[in-house]
Parts: structure tokens; sequence; C-alpha cells
């Protein structure tokens, strides 16, 4: 059995998914328009990560290898289709903002990746360690992401105005090209300190 | 053989016992989605017919197979100590990007009491600020045509989005228009 922080922390900072693997670009490009948006999306991928890992994770010796990928979609969309429900009749507000983004975690390529990579040739509990450690890097790293395309592009965080009215704002970082633009810049910055750190 | 079988028998268990689940859930979970959606509703309709102590009764609605002009999806009746004082009208003009969903509220006199966007997929910053009071509030007292200031109307659009101003103006403007034909004072 592996390290649980060791695990948290190698899907937080050492692999993150977004700035590292670069993976799951799709939902982090479209929903990072606001801070909210981008850590409601986090969650919810990291509730049905953790959740899709653990029972691959449990059914891994049970999974013939020819028919794994077809089983891992299975399980994955069972758990995103029922967080969808719960949103639905729990938390409509939060259901409002991201009922459109929820069926793309079906299709998040970090959590096929995850149970490929992952799950399917570890322990259950380091599985759920992995889910948590890979949810809570793409929460952070979609948060900040909207924190910084609101903040340039809204004048808000959190949306509490913080910018005055007279301050021009670049809308162009709420809209699709600001997603990329943010994500580049935020990329190139975290890569200069990593090799400052190597050299 | 066995190659062929055991993989087609795993699978076949998993999608069972994956669609058992989804309907448990979906089961469980349908009062309570109906629960909010219609409480969705009818706080949006009371916010475009903003008078105390009254009911709504839906009159037609196209995805039961009601037939209605227009963008018009939906008309309630408002009703007030037994006298309708008004329409409730949802229209689907059409946006920038897609259908605009436009509650609105009308009297009698065909004036709008009230209008409100309940969904779109309009551009962030620029058309989605349709959802903003300072937007929507022009349209209290409104009366047919209802049109942005290009156009010869009264509606101030939002700036640099004429296309989504027009569009919740035009939806407007089919509320009014079909209350004055189907039922309005005149």
């Amino acid at each position: 059995m592996g390290n649980p922080v060791k695990i948290i922390k190698n899907g937080i900072i050492d692999e993150n998914p977004t700035f590292s693997q670069v993976i799951g670009m799709c939902p982090t490009l479209a929903v990072t328009s606001s801070a909210i948006n981008g850590i409601g999306m986090g969650l919810s991928t990291a509730a049905v990560l953790i959740c899709s890992n653990l029972f691959i994770s449990l059914l891994r010796k049970v999974i013939p290898d020819k028919v794994r990928i077809p089983c891992f979609i299975v399980v994955i969309a069972t758990f995103v289709t029922i967080i969808q429900f719960l949103l639905q009749a729990y938390l409509p507000s939060l259901n409002a903002s991201l009922g459109l983004y929820i069926p793309l975690i079906v299709v998040n390529c970090l959590i096929l990746a995850r149970a490929e990579a992952f799950a399917s040739k570890n322990s259950p509990i380091d599985s759920i360690f992995d889910g948590i450690g890979m949810g809570l890097g793409f929460t952070v790293a979609l948060g900040f992401l909207g924190l910084v395309r609101e903040f340039i592009g809204a004048g808000t965080l959190f949306n509490v105005t913080v910018l005055p009215d007279a301050f021009p704002k670049t809308l162009l970082f709420v809209m699709a090209p600001g997603a990329f633009f943010t994500l580049g810049c935020l990329m190139a910055l975290l890569n200069y300190f990593k090799n400052k750190k190597k050299a | 053989m066995k190659e062929i079988v055991r993989p087609a028998v795993v699978l076949l268990i998993i999608t069972a016992v994956a669609a058992m689940l989804l309907g448990i859930v979906s089961e469980t979970t349908k009062a309570a989605i109906a629960e909010q959606s219609a409480k969705t509703e009818a706080e949006a309709m009371a916010a475009v017919m903003p008078e105390d102590g009254i009911e709504f009764e839906t009159l037609y609605d196209v995805t039961v197979g009601d037939q209605l002009d227009g963008t018009i999806k939906k008309v309630a009746k408002a009703i007030k100590g037994g006298e309708t004082i008004g329409y409730v009208l949802t229209t689907a003009p059409s946006g920038f990007g897609g259908e605009v969903s436009t509650m609105v509220g009308v009297d009698m006199d065909g004036v709008v009491t009230g209008l409100r966007v309940l969904s779109h997929a309009e551009t962030p910053g620029l058309g989605a600020l349709a959802t903003s009071p300072d937007f929507y509030e022009q349209f209290v007292g409104a009366k047919s045509p209802v049109q942005v200031t290009k156009d010869g109307g009264e509606i101030v659009p939002i700036t640099s989005a004429t296309i989504t101003s027009r569009a919740v103006s035009s939806g407007a403007d089919e509320a009014v228009q079909w209350v004055n034909a189907n039922g309005g004072a005149n």
C-alpha cells in the first residue's frame, strides 16, 4: 500500500491533471468563466472520480482485459448520471449553472485515465486517495483559472465586485479565447518555477 | 470459447447492475426533481405577475401537444378572486446562441407586468446580461409593439448584444400580441 499523503500530493502538485498531465481540457476550458463554476465543476468531477476509482479498483480482478474500457465507461456514466439526478433534486442552483456540463464528465478523459492508469492496478484504498488527490488537483486548477478569468473579464471575485466600474474589463477573458490565454500563461509560469527549482 | 463468453457475461452483469442502480435513483429523486422544477416555474411566474393571491391555470402547453403560434411555448391564465387578470406566456425567440426562453406577464390591457429570461445560451458578459434586472425591468409597462430603440421602440438594448435584446423584445411582443388577439380587454 502506498503512502496516502504522497498519493494525494502527487495528484495536486506533481502530476496535476490540468497543468502537468494536460487532460480533461474540454471542461477545463468550457466552465472556468468564473471561480464558482470552476470549483463546482472540479468538486463534481472529484466526487465522480473517487467513486469510479473505488469501484473500478474493486472490480479490477473481475473485469476481463478485453472489455475493460466499456466496463469503465459504464461505471463512470452511472455515477455521473446519479450525481446529475441528485443535483437536480437537491441542489437546483448549482444544477442551473453546471447542468450543461455534468454530462461532459462522462467523457472527461481524466476519469478514464485514472481508471486505466491507477485504479485498475492498485488497491481500493489507494485508489480512493488517488481520486481525492487528482480530484483536488483538478478543482484547484479549475478554481484558479476561473478566478483569474473572472477577475480580468468581469472585475469580480466569487461574484463580488472588486474592480471599480470605470476600470476597463477585458470581456474576452470570460469567453473561449480567454480560457486558452489564461491556461497558457499559468502553465508557462508553473513550468518556469518548476525548472528553476530543478536547476 | 471461454475467452469470448466470459467478457460478454461480465459486461452484461456490470451493465445490468448499473441499469438497476440508475432505475432506483431515478425513481427516488423523481418527486423531488418535479417539485424543484415546479417551484422554479412558480417563482418565475410570481415574479412576472407581481400580485398577491393569484393562481395560475395552464391553458396551452406545446410539450403536451397543443398548437401555438410563433415561438410561444406555454400560456397560463392568472386568476385573482375568480377573475382573469392577465396571462403569463413563455416564448422562445432566437437569440445569438439559440433559443432564449423568456417568460412574460401581460395584463388584460396588453401591458407587460414583468419579464424574466429563464434559460439561454448567449455570450457570457454580453447577451447573458439579459438576466440582469437593469435590462428586464425596462419591459414593465411596455405595450405592443415592444421594440429596441434601434428599431424605433423604447427598450434600451444591452451594449454589444443587440441580437439578444431584439430576441427578448420580440418574445415580449409576441406575448402581448397573443393577449391582444386572444383574450385581452379589446
